[in-house]
């Protein structure tokens, strides 16, 4: 086994690469168009499997059934939730970020969301909203939604 | 007759990035590949103008190449053999399209190198070999079968502008100009 | 070649669906593999509740631009609170989904096995050749600047050196198999063309012009296996796999003759031995080869042993190979004519024989009677070979 004992690391040499492709373009499938022109009509859209409410809209059902698409009118709230701290390269925020799971009593799943609110201030149960943006910025895309916030009382 | 009903739906292309929902993205991950301590050793050869093979103990096999295992015993390969880089072309065609299969303005030619080691075993299919770009070569020699078979050997680099890389060999080109064996 | 396999339960095949095959499909992978697997499904009789394990197949992540396909494709495929694995070896996927799913069943493990197939390539842009580009060697081959079928071309022509197989010998294997897929509803790139279109078709990479090759394709394909005690309950005409074989040649390519596909002929020994066939040149009655080139449908033809070695294209050209012939291969129409969604396509090729050998396949029957056939796949960097062999 002479070779691994002579060698060192520095002796190693690297090759510098990218993967790169000049984009990818998803399509977001018959059903996933109804759900986008919901949302840019300020929608928000559940799948239906027999008596029971799924979200995010899919087309099938755990089943194997095809799904009734229906809008998931809400109350909306947080069913849990982390606070983000970080970015992706591990330098910090300047103001922590809260992401939720948000859905609803009766629905399982949710969205995975931005709330709008203190860190402090998040807990489970929290009753939410959607915030959408105005209706001309509006793809049909997860984001039409800015954020979730706290339900006003009174 | 089978299959009754093919589900699906063709869409143009333009017509798909008109739909809502449509979600376009460039991915860009960056990588810095480890060449090993046989491959690095080889490329450093390159920089020198010489091409390494490393020797099985066991089957006595010139592996080019070189990696520290032969995979055919599954032992550890031990002592470097430099080959002179002369052999014979397996295979070779033109390429009129790039990577990303673009049109290319002028084709290139591309081959499999049977390189000579004398003294060591190798058999009619399994041999030490590289894959490279042939020149002083024409279109017309790939598609007639001139070029296989013929006797080639690397054009090497100017010293000062090799990187320690295969391109160090910037291509095979025939031993003597039009020697077809 | 060593065989020693334990086989609790024989194993059939009850059920098959296809996705239509085009260069670009609306729906996202995970629809495309639920339609294909509620049409075999329902093809066999069965719900999702029937099923006791999923295997899905699907080759490099980069086509739909996902990365773990497999987890994404899982539940499309109906494989959710159930044993499921995702099988991978490049080209040669398609039929390595069937070879895993038996032996789920084979084993005893699993009484029945939903086995789909998926790819979606229209996500890539300006064209998947670009992310071919990463299955390459980073230092000693990317570095030329390579393109895929640089090394296809480089065999297909060590072929031709070897063998004395000319081009339009070659290019009647395009001929014949996307005029078999005229007759497949979910076929791409079907038509009648002479071996002069193809010999005027655009060069790409030469030997190789454009209608040497298969079609960029999105789609997906599903089989249903069972065990012998649920497939004679579901089904009167159980198609039954009686062999499987897959082997790996060196992946060092340039270190070996391309001429012959050695890693075939292994992995079909393998599959023949299981299955008892002495003499595939007699026995096999119909083939699926793995045809995404048309050199390669008869290097194929060679490598499972039904053509001795550089014999297929003479065989051919007399029509041996036709749906009337000797031995029918590509009766469907194969990747050359009814698409090449990666996965999928192999997936597709099982299915062709399923049908063939219950005489359902309508216009595409072949003329013979069929009591057995063998179907492959290849991948990876030209080493990856997978066979089954099935039977009535």
């Amino acid at each position: 086994m002479s070779l691994w004992k002579k060698s060192r690391v520095s002796d190693v040499v690297h090759v510098e690469g990218r993967m790169e492709t000049e984009r990818y373009i998803y399509t977001p499938g018959p059903v996933g168009v109804k759900v986008a022109e919901a949302l840019m009509e300020g929608r928000i859209m559940g799948v239906k499997c027999g008596n029971k409410l799924y979200i995010p809209a899919k087309t099938y059902c755990p089943d194997h059934s095809e799904g009734e698409l229906v809008e998931v009118k809400g109350p909306w709230i947080v069913k849990s939730y982390t606070i983000i701290y970080e970015d992706m390269y591990g330098a910090k925020l300047d103001k922590p970020v809260v992401i939720a799971l948000v859905g609803t009593e009766e629905a399982h799943g949710g969205l995975i969301h931005y709330v709008e609110v203190e860190p402090d201030k998040v807990k489970v149960g929290l009753k939410v909203e959607p915030v959408f943006r105005p209706k001309e910025e509006r793809r049909g895309l997860i984001t039409d939604v800015m954020f979730f916030k706290p339900v006003e009382h009174g | 007759m089978k299959p009754e009903r093919v589900p699906g739906r063709y869409i143009r292309e333009e017509d798909l990035r008109r739909l809502p929902g449509v979600i376009e993205y460039t991915p860009t991950a960056r990588y810095s590949y480890s060449a090993g301590q046989a491959l690095s050793e080889f490329l450093r050869g390159l920089k020198d103008g010489r091409i390494l093979g490393k020797l099985c103990p066991s089957c006595r096999r010139v592996l080019v190449p070189p990696r520290v295992y032969c995979e055919f015993c599954f032992t550890p390969t031990t002592e470097w053999v430099e080959v002179t880089g002369a052999g014979r072309v397996e295979t070779a065609v033109t390429s009129y399209i790039g990577a990303a299969r673009e049109r290319l303005e002028k084709p290139e030619i591309i081959g499999v190198i049977r390189l000579d080691a004398p003294g060591h075993a190798e058999n009619s299919f399994d041999f030490a070999g590289l894959f490279h770009k042939l020149c002083g070569v024409t279109e017309d020699d790939v598609k007639s079968g001139r070029v296989i078979g013929m006797r080639v050997k690397p054009r090497w680099k100017p010293v000062h502008e090799r990187m320690g890389s295969i391109l160090d060999i910037e291509c095979f080109e025939p031993l003597q100009p039009r020697e077809v064996v | 070649m060593k065989s020693n396999i334990f086989v609790k339960d024989k194993v059939a095949i009850v059920g098959a669906g296809l996705t239509l095959f085009r260069r670009r499909l609306l729906e996202t992978p995970r629809e495309l593999a639920w339609e294909a697997s509620r049409e075999a499904l329902s093809s066999a009789g069965l719900t999702l509740k029937d099923i006791d394990c999923i295997v899905v197949g699907s080759a490099p992540d980069a086509f739909d631009g996902i990365h773990m396909k497999g987890e994404y494709l899982a539940d499309g495929s109906g494989g959710f609170n159930k044993p499921v694995v995702r099988v991978f070896v490049g080209g040669g996927t398609g039929v390595m989904v069937p070879v895993v799913a038996w032996w789920h069943v084979a084993s005893g493990l699993c009484k029945t096995v939903l086995a789909v197939g998926e790819e979606k390539m229209s996500h890539a842009y300006p064209h998947p050749q670009g992310v071919f580009a990463y299955i390459w060697d980073p230092i000693l081959e990317r570095p030329l600047g390579p393109n895929l079928i640089w090394i296809f071309a480089l065999e297909m022509r060590r072929y031709m050196h070897v063998c004395n197989a000319s081009k339009e010998d070659i290019a009647l294997v395009s001929v014949k198999n996307k005029r078999n897929a005229l007759d497949h509803p979910a076929a791409q790139a079907a038509a009648k063309i002479t071996v002069d279109d193809v010999l005027k078709s655009e060069v790409l990479v030469w030997p190789v012009q454009l209608l040497d090759i298969s079609p960029v394709s999105d789609g997906a394909a599903a089989l249903v296996l069972a065990s012998e005690s649920v497939a004679r309950r579901v089904t009167d005409t159980p198609v039954w796999v009686e062999g499987i074989g897959f082997t790996l040649d060196n992946t060092h390519w340039y270190n070996r003759d391309l001429a012959y596909p050695r890693y075939l002929e292994y992995a079909a020994r393998m599959a023949y031995k299981m299955a008892g066939i002495e003499r595939p040149w007699k026995e096999i009655d119909v083939a699926e080869p793995y045809d995404p080139f048309d050199y390669k449908e008869l290097h194929h033809i060679e490598g499972l042993m039904l053509a001795r070695r550089c014999e297929a294209p003479k065989l051919l050209k007399e029509g041996y190979f036709d749906r009337s012939g000797e031995l029918p291969t590509s009766p469907g129409g194969g990747l050359l004519g009814v698409g090449n969604p990666i996965a999928a396509a192999g997936v597709m090729k099982v299915a062709e024989l399923f049908w063939q050998l219950r005489y359902e396949a309508g216009a595409r029957q072949v003329k013979k009677p069929v009591h057995k056939a063998v179907a492959n796949a290849w991948g990876d960097l030209m080493q990856a070979g997978t066979v089954v062999v099935l039977s009535t």
